[in-house]
C-alpha cells in the first residue's frame, strides 16, 4: 500500500489561512490502512485546526468526509454537495487524492494534509517500510525474492558494493545489505547458480525517467 | 445410593476459595448455599493492599467478584452464620447452620451508613487490624457485599441513635439467632486461615513495643483503604519510617511452639511488602528481610525476588533473629540481635519491624473438622486424600484453600475451582436440577421512537439530600431536552420506589431510564434488572453517579454539589437520548471437550469432565498414555504412583465418554468458545466446545556437573528410576551428593522448578531409609519444602543427611576422581572449602515447558511468558484460564508443580470448563465492540491489539465475535476508520455529554 | 474525604475505549483541563487498555502543544479503584495546574465563568 503521513498541524494551517471554512476528505484506502487518514485522523484534523483558528480569533469552520478512494473519479463525485460552500478543501489521502480533487473541482484550492511517502508494508503495527521501487520492470524473480531497488542503498544489481560488512549496509547498523539477504536466500533455495546468470541492463525507460507513466489494458477498458 | 441425588452444594467460607467455588458450581447448574461467619463475605483478600506477583491492587481484582457472588440468583449467601451439623450422605447431605442476628435487616438497609455516623461507640476495627477504629454499628469494609451494617452487640449500648439516624427502618435490636436446615448433595470446606498470634513468641516484643507489627497489620498501613490512607506511617507516632526490617517465619518452621510447617506464602508477601513500602514512601528507605531460606517457588517468583534484590535495594539477610529490644528513648526504635550464617552475632537497630506471621487453623476450624469425622493433620489442617487435591476422607465433602494446608490465593482458587468440579462431577445427574433462572416479560420495541426519558433522582436518605437541594435538581431535569419525567425518591433503590419506577416507565411511556444516586458498580444491575421488568431493554438505563461522585466529597459545599449534581444528570440525560437497546447475542454449545496431552493432568481433567456426563476426546502424541509420571515411583507422601497411573489409565481408557487418540497431535484449530473445530494430525476433525491444555513439561538435560561424561551422574528422575530397580551403581554407593537448583534459578530460566527441593529430601530419606549407613549429602542455596513438606526436610536433617548450603556464584565443583567423582563445595558455615568423595551423585534438574507448548500457543492464539509456559488470563484470580474463553490450561505446562497440584490443577481446569459446558447457550458479556462493516478497511488495527483474540477478517472486513469480546473498547478507541464502536459507550455519546454539560439549560 | 467541587465525569468501561477525538471535543466545549484516570500500569482488567490509553492521552498532549492551546491542559493519571485519596489529590492538583494556567481561551463567553474539568474514567 501506499504510505504517507501527516504533515505538521502548523503547516496545513498556513496552507488555509485565509480560508472561514474548509472541507476534510479522509479516503478509506491505504491511507486508513496506515493511520494517517481515515475518518479518525481527518476528524482529529478538523477539531485541532477549529481550536487552533479559535485561538487566533478567526474561528473556522469544517466539514468532513471520508471518501471510499480518492484515487477514482467516481468517488470523488460523492462529494459534490459539500464542495460548493466552502473555500478550500484539506486532502488527507495520497498525492494522487489531492490531484484527482483538484481536478474535477478546478476553481477550489485544494491541499494536502499528507506527505506520501512510500510504498512499503507495516513490518510490525505502526512500523511501516518501504519494499518497492516502483521501476516498472521487477526482478525480484531473480534476486529471491529481495528488491535490490530499493533495499539496497544505492540501488546495484549486480552484487554487494565494498560497503556491505557482516551481512549490513555501511549507511546504517540498523540496515540490512539487500545483496547479503538476497545471496543467503538464493542459497537457502539452491540457486546460487541464477545469481551467476548474466543479465543485460536494466531497461530503464520502464521507470518513471521517461515522464508519468501510464498502465493500460485494453481488455478491462469499457467501450 | 437410594435417594436421588441433591443439586445443591454448601460451600462453607466465602474467602476468596468460596466465592471462587460458588461462582463455578452456580454457572455450572448447581445451586449454591454459601454460609460464611462473618458479616460480609470476601475473606481476608480485602485487607491485602497488594497481591504478588503482579502487584496487583487486591480489592480491584476481588471487587467484580464480589458483587457477581452477591448477585448470583443460584448463591444463596448466609453470612454471620456457622456450619453446626452435616449429616448423610454423598448426594445427600442434610446441614444445620446457626445464623447469629445481624440486627440489621439486609433487604431494608442500604447501607448509606447514616447509622454509623450517628453511633456513638468507637471500637477498634478487626479489618483494619485494630489499628483504625469503627463503630458498634458498622460495615466490615466499604465494597463489603451484603452491602448492609451489622450491630456488634457487644460493644452496643443500645442508645437508640442508630435507629433514629436510619431513614430505611433497617434497624431491629430484637433480631434472635435462626437455626437453618439445608439439603445439599455435597460440601466444600474453604474456612481459611488464622493468624498466627506473634504475641506467643515473647523475644519479639509484639505486643509490648508499639513498633512492632503484624505483617496483616502493615498490609493495612499499606493501604489506600486504611487507616492512613496509604501513607506510610508507624502507627506509634505517626512518623515516617526510614528503616524497616521484616522477620520471616513468625509461628512458621518453629517445632517449639508446634508449628513446624512452612507457611508457604511469607516470603513473597514480604518482599511485596517491602517492594511497596518503598514504592509509598516519599524519604528513601532502607528495608531488610531477614530470613532462614528464601522460598520464592511459584510462578514468577523467582524473578520477583531478583528484582526486589538487584533492582529495588531490598536486602536479604540469611540469619537466625535471637530477639527484639527496644531503644530506650522516645523514638521506641527497635534493636534486632541476630547470628548470620557464620555464627557471629550483630545488632542493628529499625524504625519498624514487621512480623511475618504465619498462617494457622482457626480452633473453630479444627472443631469443625473434628465433628464432621475429617482426618486432621498433626497442626489442625484437613489432610486431603493421597492425590485427589481436593477430596477427604470423608466421601461428598471437600476441601479448598488454606484449610488444607498454607497456600496463595492462585493455588487456592485452583484449589476452589477444583473442588467445585469434583462436587460436580458427583452430583452429575442432579446437575440443573435446582437452578432458578429469571423470567422476564418481552422486550419493548423501541426503535424508530424519539427518546422520551424519565429521571429518577435519588436522597440516598440524607447522603445525597443532606448536601445536593435535589428538588432543584429535579426541576432542572424536566427542563432537559428528551425528558418527560422528573422525580425525587428517598432511596431509588428499595422496593416501593422499583415498583413505581415500573409504574412510571408504563404510565409515562419511558422508552429511557435515567437514575441519578449512587455507584453503577454496586446498583446498575439492579436498576437494569427493573427496566428489564418493564420490558426495556437493559442498555436503555444509565446513571448519574451524584452521592460518590458528588454529595459525599463535596460534603461543606452544598451550592457547588447541586450545581455539579445538575451537571452529571445533564450529560448522563445527554447520553442517554442515544441509547440504543443492545441484544444479547447468544450462540449454542458443542458440550465436548478436547483434552491435549495424556499424562496425570491431561486423564485426570478428562476423567472429571466424562464423570460429568460430557464427551472427552483426549489427544496424547505418544504411543502410551502417563507422561513423565510414568518414571515417577514414590509421591512426595509416599504414594504408590505406579499403581496410581495403571488406574488412572484404566479408568480413561474404559470411559464410555472418553475417545482416547494416541500416537496424535492437534494440526490446525478453527472457531472460538463453545464451537471449536480442531483438526488432528491423523486427519480426524474434532468438534468440541472447551479444550485443556495439559502437554506436561520436560526435564532439563544438564550440561553441567559431568552429565552425561560419567554414569554416576544421574538426574533426579533417573535416580528414582535407578532406586527402584535395584541399580547396583546405587546399591553398592556409600556416598551420595544431590545438587539442587541444577538448570533453575539460573539466568537463562530464571525460575524455580519448585518440586526439586521435596524431591531430593524424598530421596535422600529413601536412601537413608534403605541404608542409614549411607552418607547423603545435598547441595543446596534455598531448600524450598514449603508447606508440609517442611516436616521431610526436619526428619532428613535429623537422620543425618548432610545439607550444605552454596551460592550461585560459588558453585561445587564435579571432577572425576580416581574411584570416586570428586565434589568440591564451599560449606557456608566453615566458609572453607570440604571435599566429598561420591559414588552417585543426583542433580536436581529444572522442569522445562515442553517444545511443542510454542506450537500450541499458536494454534490457540494463546500466550506463553518467557520462560514458554503459557501465561494464564490472571496470575491470581484465573490461574487454570486463557485471556481467551474456552481454553484452559492444567499441569506442567503451565509451570513447575508437584504431583498433587497437577492434580488439582487439572480438576479446576475440568470445572471451570464446565461453567461453559453446563450452560445450552453462551452469551455475550454485555456490551461488546461492533463493526461497521462498509467502512472497514481491514486494516488490523483491531486485530493486532485485541488480547482476546475476538476481532477477525473475514470477507475482507473485520469481524468481532461477541461471545469473545469483554468490551473494553480498546479497538473502537483506536479504530482508524471510526468503523468500531463499543455499545453503550459511543464516541458520539461521550461527546453528546460534553456538549451538553457547557450548554446552558 | 473531599475535593473540588469542579470535575465533572464521563465514565467509560476501560480508559483504552478513550478516543482523541473524545479529549479534543471536550476542550472545544470549553473544558479548562481534561484528566484521564485509568488504572495502574500493569492492574488493567482488559489487560493493556491504560496503556494504549496512555499513548493516545501523550499524542493529544503534543497536538495541543502544537495548536497552542498547551498539553498541560490535558493529563493521564493511573489509579486503582481503591484508591479515592489518591483521586481527590490528583482532583486538587489537576485543578491547581489549570488555575495557574487560567481559564481556557476556548470557553464560550455564554459558559459563564465556572471553572469545568472534564474527568474521565
Amino acid at each position: 500500500m501506499i504510505i504517507a503521513q501527516q504533515k505538521p498541524i502548523k503547516d496545513i494551517a498556513e496552507m488555509i489561512a485565509d480560508c472561514k471554512k474548509v472541507l476534510l476528505v479522509g479516503c478509506a484506502g491505504c491511507v486508513t490502512v496506515c493511520l494517517a487518514g481515515g475518518e479518525k485522523e481527518t476528524e482529529i484534523l478538523a477539531a485541532a485546526l477549529r481550536i487552533m483558528r479559535r485561538l487566533q480569533d478567526n474561528p473556522l469552520e469544517t466539514v468532513t468526509y471520508v471518501a471510499t478512494r480518492q484515487c477514482d473519479p467516481e468517488y470523488i463525485a460523492t462529494m459534490d454537495n459539500l464542495v460548493k460552500d466552502v473555500d478550500a478543501i484539506i486532502s488527507l489521502a495520497c498525492g494522487v487524492g489531492v490531484q484527482y480533487i483538484a481536478e474535477r473541482y478546478h476553481d477550489k484550492w485544494v491541499v494536502p494534509a499528507l506527505d506520501t511517502k512510500f510504498i512499503g508494508g507495516s513490518k510490525v503495527h505502526g512500523v511501516w517500510e518501504e519494499k518497492c521501487g516502483l521501476c516498472g520492470d521487477c526482478v525480484l524473480h531473480r534476486t529471491g525474492g529481495i528488491c535490490p531497488i530499493i533495499r539496497c542503498s544505492k540501488s546495484i544489481l549486480n552484487g554487494p558494493c565494498g560497503g556491505s560488512q557482516y551481512g549490513k549496509c555501511e549507511i546504517s547498523k540498523d540496515v540490512d545489505c539487500a545483496w547479503q539477504l538476497i545471496y543467503d536466500r538464493m542459497k537457502a533455495l539452491g540457486r546460487l547458480d541464477k545469481l551467476m546468470e548474466i543479465q543485460p541492463p536494466k531497461d530503464w525507460s520502464k521507470s518513471r525517467d521517461g515522464g508519468p507513466r501510464k498502465a493500460i489494458r485494453e481488455d478491462v477498458m469499457i467501450g | 445410593m437410594s435417594a436421588e441425588k441433591t443439586g445443591s452444594v454448601l460451600v462453607v467460607g466465602a474467602g476468596i476459595a468460596g466465592i471462587q467455588a460458588s461462582l463455578d458450581l452456580a454457572e455450572s447448574g448447581y445451586y449454591v448455599y454459601l454460609v460464611e461467619g462473618s458479616p460480609a463475605i470476601g475473606g481476608t483478600m480485602p485487607m491485602l493492599d497488594k497481591t504478588f506477583p503482579t502487584n496487583d491492587c487486591s480489592m480491584c481484582i476481588l471487587s467484580p467478584k464480589l458483587v457477581e457472588c452477591g448477585r448470583h440468583l443460584n448463591i444463596k449467601t448466609y453470612t454471620c452464620a456457622d456450619v453446626v451439623d452435616v449429616q448423610g450422605e454423598p448426594g445427600n447431605f442434610t446441614v444445620t447452620i446457626r445464623q447469629r442476628p445481624r440486627y440489621v435487616d439486609v433487604d431494608k438497609c442500604k447501607g448509606c451508613g447514616e447509622c454509623a455516623e450517628a453511633c456513638p461507640i468507637d471500637v477498634p476495627s478487626e479489618f483494619d487490624q485494630g489499628i483504625g477504629e469503627r463503630k458498634a454499628i458498622y460495615k466490615p469494609y466499604a465494597q463489603a457485599f451484603p452491602n448492609a451494617y451489622v450491630i456488634d452487640k457487644e460493644n452496643c449500648i443500645e442508645c437508640g441513635a442508630c435507629e433514629e439516624a436510619c431513614q430505611a427502618g433497617a434497624i431491629d435490636h430484637s433480631m434472635e439467632e435462626e437455626t437453618i436446615e439445608l439439603k445439599v448433595g455435597a460440601v466444600v470446606l474453604c474456612p481459611g486461615f488464622e493468624k498466627f498470634d506473634a504475641s506467643k513468641l515473647a523475644y519479639y516484643g509484639y505486643g509490648r513495643y508499639p513498633n512492632v507489627l503484624t505483617s496483616l497489620e502493615f498490609e493495612r498501613i499499606l493501604s489506600a483503604s486504611g487507616p492512613f490512607q496509604g501513607h506510610l506511617v508507624r502507627p506509634y507516632d505517626k512518623k515516617e519510617p526510614r528503616r524497616i526490617a521484616w522477620i520471616q517465619c513468625v509461628g512458621s518452621r518453629n517445632c517449639r511452639v508446634e508449628h513446624g510447617y512452612c507457611s508457604s506464602v511469607c516470603c513473597m508477601y514480604a518482599i511485596k511488602e517491602a517492594v511497596i513500602a518503598r514504592e509509598h514512601s516519599k524519604e528513601p528507605l532502607e528495608i531488610t528481610i531477614f530470613y532462614m531460606d528464601m522460598r520464592t517457588y511459584g510462578k514468577g517468583f523467582e524473578k520477583y525476588y531478583e528484582r526486589a534484590r538487584n533492582e529495588q535495594g531490598v536486602r536479604f539477610i540469611r540469619s537466625r533473629t535471637y530477639e527484639i529490644s527496644e531503644v530506650e528513648d522516645e523514638s521506641k526504635n527497635l534493636r534486632i540481635r541476630y547470628a548470620q550464617e557464620d555464627g557471629s552475632i550483630c545488632e542493628e537497630e529499625f524504625d519498624l519491624v514487621v512480623l511475618s506471621i504465619g498462617l494457622e487453623p482457626s480452633s473453630s476450624i479444627k472443631e469443625l473438622g473434628r465433628k464432621l469425622g475429617l482426618t486432621m493433620n498433626e497442626y489442625g489442617f484437613a489432610e486431603p486424600a493421597p492425590l485427589t487435591g481436593v477430596g477427604t476422607n470423608k466421601p461428598g465433602i471437600f476441601v479448598a484453600g488454606a484449610f488444607s494446608g498454607p497456600k496463595d490465593i492462585p493455588e487456592t482458587v485452583m484449589q476452589a475451582s477444583a473442588a467445585a468440579g469434583a462436587s460436580a462431577s458427583l452430583l452429575a445427574e442432579a446437575r440443573g436440577t435446582l437452578v432458578k433462572e429469571k423470567e422476564f416479560p418481552p422486550e419493548k420495541d423501541v426503535s424508530g421512537q424519539p427518546p422520551r426519558i424519565g429521571v429518577f433522582v435519588c436522597h440516598c436518605g440524607v447522603n445525597i439530600g443532606g448536601v445536593v437541594k435535589v428538588p432543584e435538581v429535579v426541576e432542572m431535569a424536566k427542563n432537559l431536552p428528551n425528558v418527560v419525567y422528573a422525580g425525587e425518591y428517598l432511596y431509588a433503590c428499595s422496593q416501593d420506589s422499583q415498583a413505581a419506577m415500573k409504574q412510571i416507565i408504563e404510565e409515562y411511556d419511558l422508552n429511557r431510564v435515567v437514575v441519578a444516586s449512587c455507584s453503577p458498580r454496586t446498583h446498575k444491575p439492579l436498576f437494569q434488572e427493573t427496566v428489564r421488568e418493564a420490558g426495556l431493554n437493559r442498555a436503555l438505563f444509565e446513571m448519574a453517579n451524584i452521592r460518590d461522585q458528588c454529595s459525599w466529597v463535596h460534603m461543606h459545599e452544598p451550592e457547588k454539589a447541586t450545581e455539579k449534581a445538575k451537571d452529571l444528570v445533564k450529560m448522563v440525560v445527554a447520553k442517554a437520548a442515544l441509547l440504543e437497546p443492545i441484544p444479547q447475542v447468544s450462540a449454542g454449545v458443542t458440550k465436548v471437550a478436547l483434552v491435549i496431552g495424556g499424562g496425570v493432568s491431561g486423564m485426570t481433567s478428562a476423567l472429571s469432565l466424562a464423570d460429568l456426563g460430557y464427551r472427552v476426546h483426549l489427544v496424547e502424541k505418544e504411543q502410551q498414555l502417563g507422561g513423565v509420571a510414568r518414571r515417577i515411583k514414590q509421591g512426595l507422601k509416599g504414594e504408590d504412583i505406579p499403581s496410581f497411573l495403571s488406574d488412572l489409565i484404566a479408568r480413561v481408557t474404559t470411559h464410555p465418554n472418553i475417545q482416547v487418540h494416541v500416537g496424535t497431535e492437534v494440526q490446525a484449530v478453527a472457531g472460538y468458545v463453545g464451537n471449536f473445530v480442531t483438526t488432528l494430525t491423523d486427519g480426524q476433525e474434532v468438534q468440541h466446545g472447551v479444550a485443556i491444555i495439559a502437554i506436561g513439561g520436560e526435564e532439563y538435560k544438564p550440561t553441567e556437573y559431568l552429565y552425561g561424561e560419567s554414569d554416576r551422574v544421574f538426574t533426579q528422575l533417573e535416580l528414582e528410576e535407578a532406586l527402584a530397580g535395584g541399580d547396583p551403581r546405587i546399591e553398592n554407593a556409600r556416598t551420595f551428593v544431590l545438587i539442587q537448583c541444577v538448570g533453575s534459578r539460573e539466568p537463562q530460566r530464571p525460575y524455580c522448578s519448585r518440586v526439586c527441593c521435596a524431591k531430593s529430601v524424598k530421596l535422600a530419606l529413601k536412601l537413608k531409609e534403605k541404608n542409614p549407613a549411607v552418607n547423603v549429602f545435598v547441595l543446596y542455596r534455598d531448600i524450598r519444602t514449603y508447606g508440609f513438606l517442611e516436616d521431610y526436610y526436619l526428619e532428613a536433617r535429623r537422620k543425618g543427611v548432610v545439607f550444605i548450603r552454596y551460592d550461585s556464584a560459588n558453585k561445587p565443583l564435579v571432577e572425576k576422581g580416581d574411584s570416586a567423582l570428586k565434589v568440591t563445595v564451599t560449606d557456608h558455615v566453615l566458609g572453607v572449602p570440604v571435599v566429598i568423595d561420591a559414588d552417585v551423585i543426583g542433580l536436581a534438574s529444572a522442569i522445562v515447558a515442553p517444545e511443542s507448548n510454542r506450537q500450541l500457543s499458536q494454534l490457540f492464539k494463546v500466550p506463553l511468558n518467557e520462560d514458554g509456559f503459557f501465561l494464564e488470563a490472571h496470575m491470581k484470580l484465573r490461574p487454570v484460564d486463557f485471556t481467551s474463553e474456552g481454553i484452559f490450561m492444567a499441569g506442567l505446562a503451565h509451570g513447575p508443580k508437584n504431583l498433587e497440584e497437577n492434580i488439582a490443577q487439572a480438576k479446576a481446569a475440568a470445572g471451570r470448563a464446565s461453567t461453559i459446558l453446563g450452560k445450552d447457550q453462551l452469551e455475550s458479556h454485555g456490551v461488546v465492540a461492533v463493526v461497521q462493516q462498509d467502512k472497514c478497511a481491514a486494516c488490523l488495527t483491531c486485530v493486532r491489539l485485541c488480547p482476546y483474540n475476538a476481532p477477525k477478517i473475514r470477507n475482507y472486513a473485520a469481524e468481532i465475535e461477541p461471545l469473545l469480546c469483554q468490551g473494553c473498547g480498546t479497538c473502537a478507541g483506536e479504530c482508524p476508520n471510526k468503523a468500531i464502536t463499543l455499545q453503550g459507550y459511543k464516541d458520539r455519546m461521550q461527546m453528546a455529554m460534553s456538549r451538553a454539560l457547557f450548554r446552558e439549560v | 474525604m473531599q475535593y473540588v467541587p469542579n470535575i465533572r465525569i464521563v465514565e467509560m468501561p476501560c480508559s483504552g475505549t478513550i478516543d482523541h477525538r473524545v479529549l479534543l471535543q471536550a476542550f472545544e466545549d470549553g473544558a479548562d483541563g481534561v484528566f484521564v484516570a485509568g488504572c495502574m500500569e500493569g492492574d488493567c482488567h482488559f489487560q493493556k487498555g491504560n496503556y494504549r490509553a496512555r499513548k493516545r492521552v501523550n499524542a493529544v498532549k503534543k497536538l495541543l502543544d502544537e495548536i497552542g492551546l498547551g498539553g498541560e491542559r490535558l493529563e493521564m493519571y493511573n489509579l486503582s479503584a481503591a484508591m479515592g485519596p489518591r483521586f481527590a489529590e490528583i482532583a486538587n492538583e489537576m485543578t491547581e495546574r489549570v488555575r495557574r494556567l487560567g481559564p481556557s481561551p476556548l470557553k464560550k463567553q455564554s459558559a459563564g465563568t465556572m471553572e469545568k474539568e472534564g474527568d474521565v474514567a
